[in-house]
């Protein structure tokens, strides 16, 4: 199957510009970058894409067994990443995808320029001297939620792709793709997330990266965006003034500020 | 008395919040801390309302509900659990942001949903236990049928195996299987897969490590051990018991199947080859050699033949046959009508005879009904070969100056069936170096291609092989090496060296062998 197809991949920008990659985390699509994407396509070539079981992927990207591990969505990206560039990419990633991008970056340092990671967690669960935010029992819970929202679940984040009021059309058309997929699929996500533990690959990285941390984050708690930092070798922490887990939804000039910052002009 | 709005919006029956842009607490309703008992408005006041939420709702807040609220505006009947002084509190719960004076606001909107959370449940049960038995049944078909296309027991074995990673879910797996008198026979499975215990073979279980142990029984019987071990990622589902066990079935009466049928294939190919083991006749002017390769599709033998035998001191008798069927009823039957075709023949009897005589046999006895046979006999001094083929292949006379041609003379029905015309013999002579090559159909049939063309390249390959100077066995190895494999092939091969090949007085050595010959017949 073609990667575009396969991911939704959408580019944006002019085609001379540097390359963007935008990954979005655990619960969403490509629509998570809504307010972030288009500033940065006047003067990059902004890459969208949504992981294989998300939003639009291709019904048929998802597999149970390429995807049981992290490492099957780190493929897809690098495949995605050798296929939209010929030059080494600034790969943003989000919550989940912030671990995807760093794994992708330390396999194939040479498809990647720059790194940020937006509310990385390299391990959810906490272990001895290790503060990750939550218990074993609590991911469990978790998964009890999803359940409890079984019923509804794939109906409910149908609108989220939808994202142009303009043409609802085509948001009947998505959230018929989307009600395709089997809500098993977000279930094996969220299990891939929370019981992951990379910390050991923060120190394979090399490339350049940057840190954003929300003040307050219960996901991925300031503490946490320490952690990632201390461990990741030349990288740098900017801890922004946005409370949740999506400052790209919620404080996104506040993420682009700070990007814009570190990456200095295109 | 007629309260004011803001009153009622107090005194509402459902659980009311007006949350900041951060998703604080600023305003509560009565319902709302009765919910979470607690006295009034400051006991929550500034918290985020994911605080007040269940962990795994927490999540779901921040990585789904926000987002939505953000991109849409609004999310609606979203199933969350407070977490209370009396614990979990399943509410079902609505959010619109708004935008008031320049503020960003989110009003929610919470209903107990105590009932028809415990009903929803039951529903979620009953919809996941009717997909899970879905996915098993489907599961299990796809393995059974895996294991009906496989015959023998690394057949089933590898089958197994694959079926173990791919459909089962494990990350590794090993099969052991019981040999004759010795230790379990292992397949497949890293050195960390470690074998089954005695107490593991009474009934399937899970080991402290997720790897799950299936005894592979039928009729108390035991006839292996599966081990599945889990996929170690993190993340990864446990291998499931239950249709492990159920697969574990399956594989037992695959395993069943297989030995008793690798018990009947060894009886018939053991039977086979020794029965083929005296066929090859010593003599200086002649040189002989055959070959028998079984095809790879099948494991059951074929009922081909090949045999040489003397029927007077300077006439050898050769035949290539082929009985109809497959595995021990068409092996025996193959050494019944072989043996059948030496009694017939008799010194001067000429070959139409001999194999007339054999369709009486195949009349009396049934056996060899639709065999088909190229029966000559050679003589060795003169070079003189009487051949006949009953419903069989031509065989292939390649001359010693490389010219080549079947001999088409001589063709009939195969034995046991009358056809219009008699029983016939021609005769060929042969020049001293002059080689010919009498084999069965599996030498050269294939579907993709007519049986002409076969013939030519099989020339083609022969006469190939001969210039580059192949004789004996090696030709024959040449030769089979390019035949098709699915089918069994059988081939002879007897070339005529002349009545001077030797020193040694032909007839003296003709004799010592003949008498050897009769001794081991």
């Amino acid at each position: 199957m073609d990667v575009r197809e396969r991911n939704n991949v959408r580019v944006a920008g002019p085609s001379d510009a540097p390359t963007m990659v935008l990954a979005h985390g655990f619960g969403c699509d490509q629509s998570m970058w809504r307010f972030v994407a288009p500033v940065f396509a006047a003067d990059h070539r902004v890459v969208l894409f949504d992981h294989s079981g998300c939003g639009a992927s291709h019904p048929a990207s998802w597999d149970p067994a390429r995807h049981a591990e992290l490492a099957g969505y780190v493929a897809d990206l690098v495949e995605i990443v050798e296929d939209v560039a010929d030059e080494p990419v600034i790969l943003v990633g989000h919550s989940v995808s912030a671990v995807i991008a760093l794994l992708a970056a330390a396999e194939r340092p040479d498809l990647v320029d720059r790194l940020v990671l937006v509310g990385p967690s390299p391990r959810y669960i906490d272990d001895e001297g290790y503060r990750g935010g939550f218990s074993a029992e609590e991911i469990d819970e978790l998964l009890e939620t999803m359940d409890a929202n079984y019923l509804g679940w794939t109906q409910a984040m149908a609108p989220v792709i939808v994202g142009n009021p303009d043409r609802p059309a085509l948001g009947d058309e998505l959230a018929e793709v989307f009600r395709r997929n089997d809500p098993a699929i977000a279930r094996q996500f969220a299990r891939v997330t929370f019981l992951g533990d990379n910390r050991a690959d923060l120190a394979r990285v090399r490339t350049p990266s940057l840190v954003v941390q929300s003040r307050e984050d219960v996901i991925a708690p300031p503490s946490v965006g320490r952690y990632v930092h201390e461990h990741l070798p030349g990288s740098e922490l900017v801890v922004i003034d946005s409370v949740g887990h999506c400052p790209n939804l919620s404080h996104p000039a506040l993420l682009v500020g700070a990007m814009r910052d570190w990456l200095g002009a295109p | 008395m007629v309260m004011s709005r803001a009153e009622r919006w107090v005194l509402a029956p459902v659980a009311l919040l007006l949350l900041d842009s951060e998703g604080r607490v600023i305003d509560a309703n009565d319902e709302f801390l009765r919910l979470l008992d607690v006295p009034d408005v400051e006991a929550v006041a500034g918290r985020r309302l994911a605080d007040l939420l269940t962990v795994g709702g927490r999540i779901y807040w921040e990585t789904h509900l926000g987002p939505r609220l953000h991109i849409e505006g609004r999310v609606d009947e979203v199933a969350v659990e407070l977490r209370t002084p009396g614990g979990r509190e399943p509410v079902l719960l609505t959010a619109i942001g708004r935008e008031v004076r320049g503020e960003h606001l989110v009003e929610v909107a919470m209903l107990g949903a105590r009932e028809r959370s415990r009903f929803e449940q039951e529903l979620v049960g009953a919809r996941r236990a009717a997909e899970e038995a879905e996915r098993r049944v489907r599961l299990l078909h796809g393995i059974a049928a895996d294991l009906a296309s496989v015959a023998g027991l690394d057949g089933v074995a590898w089958v197994l195996l694959r079926a173990a990673v791919t459909m089962l879910g494990a990350g590794d797996a090993a099969l052991w299987t019981p040999q004759e008198g010795g230790p379990l026979r292992r397949w497949g499975g890293a050195a960390g897969v470690t074998a089954p215990t005695i107490d593991e073979l009474a009934e399937a279980g899970v080991r402290a490590d997720g790897t799950v142990v299936v005894p592979l029984r039928t009729a108390g019987a035991l006839l292996g051990v599966l081990a599945l071990e889990p996929r170690r990622a993190a993340g990864s589902e446990p291998v499931d018991l239950r249709t492990a066990a159920a697969a574990g079935q399956l594989a037992a009466l695959a395993l069943a199947r297989a030995t008793t049928h690798e018990q009947s294939v060894s009886v018939a190919s053991e039977l086979q080859g020794a029965m083929l083991s005296d066929g090859i006749v010593a003599d200086p002017q002649v040189e002989i050699a055959a070959c028998y390769r079984p095809g790879v599709h099948d494991l059951q033998v074929g009922g081909d033949w090949y045999d040489t035998f003397r029927v007077a001191p300077d006439v050898v008798a050769l035949s290539v046959g082929d009985v109809v069927g497959r595995g021990l009823k068409a092996a025996t039957a193959m050494g019944q009508l072989r043996t059948a075709v030496r009694a017939a023949s008799d010194t001067g009897l000429p070959p139409e005879e001999v194999v007339e005589r054999l369709d009486r046999f195949v009349d009396r006895t049934g056996t060899g009904f639709m065999a088909s046979l190229v029966y000559g006999e050679l003589d060795l001094r003169e070079g003189v070969l009487r051949y006949t083929c009953a419903g069989h292949l031509p065989p292939l006379l390649v001359r010693a100056d490389g010219s080549a041609g079947y001999l088409w003379e001589a063709r009939s029905t195969p034995l046991g069936v009358r056809g219009t015309t008699p029983r016939v013999a021609d005769t060929v002579t042969l020049a001293p170096g002059d080689l010919l090559l009498l084999f069965t159909d599996g030498v050269v049939e294939r579907r993709d291609r007519p049986l002409a063309l076969a013939l030519d390249e099989l020339a083609e390959i022969v006469t190939n092989a001969l210039g580059a100077g192949l004789s004996g066995a090696e030709l024959l190895e040449a030769v089979v090496a390019r035949a098709p494999e699915d089918d069994d092939a059988c081939l002879l091969a007897v070339r005529w060296l002349g009545p001077e090949a030797s020193g040694v007085p032909a007839t003296e050595t003709s004799r010592v062998a003949s008498a050897d010959e009769e001794g081991a017949g």
